[in-house]
């Protein structure tokens, strides 16, 4: 099976690639790594606090047994993978960590990783459910002790003019990215998922200048290609976190192409700006808090919680929806009946996968992924 | 899990025998008040019952129609269409159970025949959610209102320091008691907004006055546990939460916990234990399976008695000052927020509000109620549909083989017995009397 032989090929891996990278990188620049998981706590404050910031990944399909000795066997097996990769010491490149309180297993993550394995600096970034105007308030100030605790240490003032410019560094990619992204409204995108996935992983690792590099390469290639492509179904994909592109890569050797995406490691990140505001902290709640699109924000009930998505997959002539949640993941799996009927009624037809974080049996993926690609096609 | 494999409980206390009578009256006077038309409120453990209470509102909650549920065994059936409807048998099986009631109400336009209170839950002019605890909490409000009641929906979301920070620094106090208090506003703009009345603080002072001369008693009963023999144990315990949460700030409660203490501390003076030779006494972690309660009388024909259980438990009562009324709920879940942080939140960092009870012994706690309740084992629920609770059993018990305290994590469920597995949870459990008993004897 193909995607099995690129799991198990470390070598392919986007997280192997990256941790080699940001080893060197360290190496070179002597900064400290600030290494986080979610989004919520602005990479853009770490950066301005003269640190690298470093998107955790983990490994699908890789042992979690080390896991056992921490925590329950019933949990997101994302999450049971990163503290099962962090007691084989194998985040040993980072030297501190910050966690947001994006769902409730990457939060008590936070509890039992650094009760077990202490790290130099660590910071549970709290994170409100809402984006009540309290929640708001609540966000910013926790903003100021985030800032704060990476100051005492790194030794390095976070001023609102470095900050701004970190910003502007960041804007300056997410700009990049949408302009990738245009490229697949295209009826033949000269970029594919995968590849545009494996770019976004790096997004997360890299520091900004040298991910602009890797962009602007990307940009300038996927300009020129497409044209011969044979015409596909095309696909949507959402869901929980996805830090391989296994399934993107079954999904085109299915025969569709992935034209758009709602994933913690996708667009998501990518599809705005961080507004300039006079007090940068405001941008950043508004940026972070309020606009980045994650069931893990109530955004009260009803279906207009996911006009977002339908717009997105509209715009990106999206034939169907392919979600894809992982074991556990209470957020997905929750918004999943409501979202599987809003987009019926929009005559966007939906495939849910459900995995442990494995793509295994890759066999019955596949399966069920070629007869959905047959039906749009 | 077959059906004769699940049996009810047995109770010991002359007190909690009197619900049977207790609870139908109040359901009744329920019952005439909907009839009425009177609006009714769905609510989550975590929005304070005293505010429901001084708002004179109608009130049902949802998990607890879910343990009724699942005692009566009709749990599946509910949990089984919302799983047709496409949600994940992963999810807590309260909330599945509430959403398969719920498209069954729609459908039939009427309570389902299997409803274990008579007219079901009613319809809900209004949904009281709350974050406290858990994700689902408020995903399962969020679908409620979206797929059957279009009602309006607040969600409280309370949020507590992780266990790495200082509460106790004046800022972070501020930046929680800030949240905590707008969170409180907000949930009482939207009542008086949806009740059409505003909020009556003489009333909501006394209600608290009498909420809390209940819980004192509550406190001090389960601190009579610590007697050996226990005069007390699970089944009891775990029915007698219930007038908490539904009679609240009656003087009603506050009897019914006083002679349950008077019984207790009678029980005690005459050395009467739940069980004739009282050989092992454990703490309980986790929810209890609800469809299964005999499991608890089970243990106790082997000399087993629980002396102390992590959840519900009120050691998290605390002094407030009901000159504001309203200050003393912010500071009664801070108090609590402060507590749990002093006894480790490290596995459990969000269990702040103690609206009704709260539960999770905090890792450093372990010791003193070894010590206290004179534990020789612990027994911990996994429940597969709800990590929150019982996330943190793990690491319970590393911090239990450090004490040196046996302790057994066995896996089911709340409110699905279709996760039972009957010979093999007993057989764990026999194991574990040997475990225990060999410990007792120093042989380990
Ligand atoms: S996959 Fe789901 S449960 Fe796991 S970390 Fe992401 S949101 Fe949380
Ligand atoms: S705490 Fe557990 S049982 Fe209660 S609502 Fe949350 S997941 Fe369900």
């Amino acid at each position: 099976m193909a995607v099995e032989k690129t799991l198990n090929n470390s070598k392919h891996r986007a997280t192997d690639l990256n941790e080699t990278e940001i080893r060197r990188i360290k190496a070179e620049t002597g900064k400290p790594v600030i290494g986080y998981l979610c989004c919520f706590a602005p990479p853009e404050i770490i950066s301005a606090a003269g640190a690298i910031p470093y998107r955790l990944t983990g490994l699908p399909g890789d042992d979690n047994s080390a896991a056992d000795a921490y925590t329950e066997p019933y949990g997101c097996s994302y999450v049971r993978n990163i503290l099962a990769r962090a007691t084989r010491g194998e985040y040993d490149f980072i030297d501190g960590l910050v966690i947001s309180h994006s769902c409730d297993m990457v939060q008590r993550l936070y509890g039992i990783w650094t009760y077990y394995h202490p790290l130099a600096y660590s910071y549970l970034f709290n994170v409100p459910h809402q984006v009540s105007s309290q929640a708001q308030r609540f966000y910013k100030r926790e903003l100021g002790f985030f800032r704060e605790s990476l100051e005492n240490f790194t030794g390095c003032a976070v001023t609102p003019e470095a900050l701004t410019a970190e910003i502007s560094l960041f804007n300056q990619n997410r700009a990049l990215v949408r302009e990738l992204y245009v490229l697949r409204k295209n009826k033949q995108p000269g970029i594919s998922g995968s590849e545009i996935f494996s770019l976004l992983m790096a997004g997360g690792t890299l520091p900004a200048p040298a991910f602009q590099v890797k962009l602007n390469e990307a940009l300038s290639k996927a300009k020129t290609a497409g044209a011969e492509k044979p015409l596909k179904p095309r696909v949507l994909v959402w869901g929980s976190i996805m830090d391989d592109s296994a399934l993107f890569r079954m999904i085109e050797e299915a025969g569709a192409e992935v034209v758009a995406d709602d994933t913690c490691i996708g667009f998501r990140v990518w599809d705005k700006d961080v507004p300039h505001t006079t007090d940068p902290y405001d941008g950043l709640t508004e940026h972070y808090l309020i606009n980045f699109q994650c069931p893990r924000t109530d955004r009260g009930p009803g279906i207009k919680r996911f006009d977002y998505l339908v717009e997105r997959a509209k715009e990106y002539s999206a034939d169907g929806v392919i979600g894809y949640v992982i074991s556990f993941c209470d957020p997905h799996k929750f918004d999943y009946p409501d979202l599987r009927d809003y987009l019926k009624k929009e005559g966007l037809p939906m495939l849910l996968i459900d995995d442990n974080y494995s793509f295994e049996p890759a066999g019955a993926i596949e399966t069920r992924l070629q007869a959905f690609i047959e039906m749009l096609g | 899990m077959t059906q004769s494999e699940m049996s009810r409980a047995k109770r010991h206390l002359e007190t909690t025998a009197r619900m049977k009578e207790m609870l139908p009256r109040f359901f009744m006077r329920m019952m005439e008040r909907r009839f009425s038309n009177e609006p009714l409120a769905w609510c989550m453990v975590g929005v304070p019952p005293e505010l429901l209470k001084a708002f004179d509102l109608l009130f049902e909650w949802p998990e607890n129609f879910g343990t009724m549920c699942a005692s009566r065994l009709v749990a599946p059936r509910f949990i089984e269409v919302a799983e047709g409807d496409g949600y994940s048998p992963e999810l807590c099986s309260y909330v599945t159970n509430t959403m398969g009631y719920c498209k069954l109400f729609k459908e039939q336009g009427e309570a389902p025949e299997e409803s274990p209170l008579p007219g079901g839950m009613g319809t809900p002019a209004m949904l009281l959610g709350s974050g406290f605890i858990c994700e689902p909490r408020w995903k399962w409000f969020q679908s409620v209102a979206t797929r059957f009641f279009d009602v309006p929906v607040y969600s409280s979301d309370p949020l507590a320091p992780p266990w790495d920070i200082d509460p106790t620094d004046p800022r972070i106090e501020e930046h929680y008691l800030t949240l905590l208090r707008e969170d409180l506003a907000g949930q009482i703009e939207f009542l008086e907004k949806q009740t059409g009345k505003k909020l009556d603080i003489a009333a909501l002072r006394q209600i608290m006055a009498l909420s809390h001369q209940a819980l004192t008693y509550w406190r001090d009963t389960l601190a009579l546990r610590k007697a050996i023999p226990s005069p007390m144990g699970s089944t009891d315990y775990f029915h007698a939460i219930i007038p908490q949460m539904y009679l609240v700030g009656d003087q009603e409660a506050v009897d019914f916990y006083r002679e349950m203490y008077e019984e207790v501390k009678d029980r005690v003076a005459r050395g009467m234990g739940v069980v004739e030779e009282e050989k092992y006494r454990l703490i309980w972690f986790g929810l209890p399976p609800w469809f299964n309660m005999g499991i608890f009388n089970y243990l106790e024909s082997l000399g087993a008695v629980f002396a102390y259980e992590s959840t519900y438990n009120v050691g998290d009562y605390f002094e407030v000052d009901l000159s504001d009324p309203l200050e003393a709920l912010v500071r009664r879940t801070w108090q609590r927020a402060l507590k749990m942080h002093k006894f480790g939140a490290e596995a459990m960092p969000e269990l702040c509000n103690p609206a009704v009870f709260g539960g999770f012994v905090g890792s450093s706690l372990l010791e003193e109620l070894t010590r206290d309740f004179s534990l020789t084992g612990a027994v911990m629920h996994l429940t597969r549909s709800c990590r929150a609770v019982s996330f943190g059993e793990v690491h319970t018990r590393n911090r239990f083989a450090k004490i040196g305290l046996p302790s057994l994590i066995f896996e089911s469920d709340m409110a699905d017995p279709r996760l039972w597995s009957d010979a093999q949870i007993k057989t764990r459990l026999h194991a574990f009397i040997e475990t225990m008993e060999k410990k007792l004897k120093g042989a380990i």
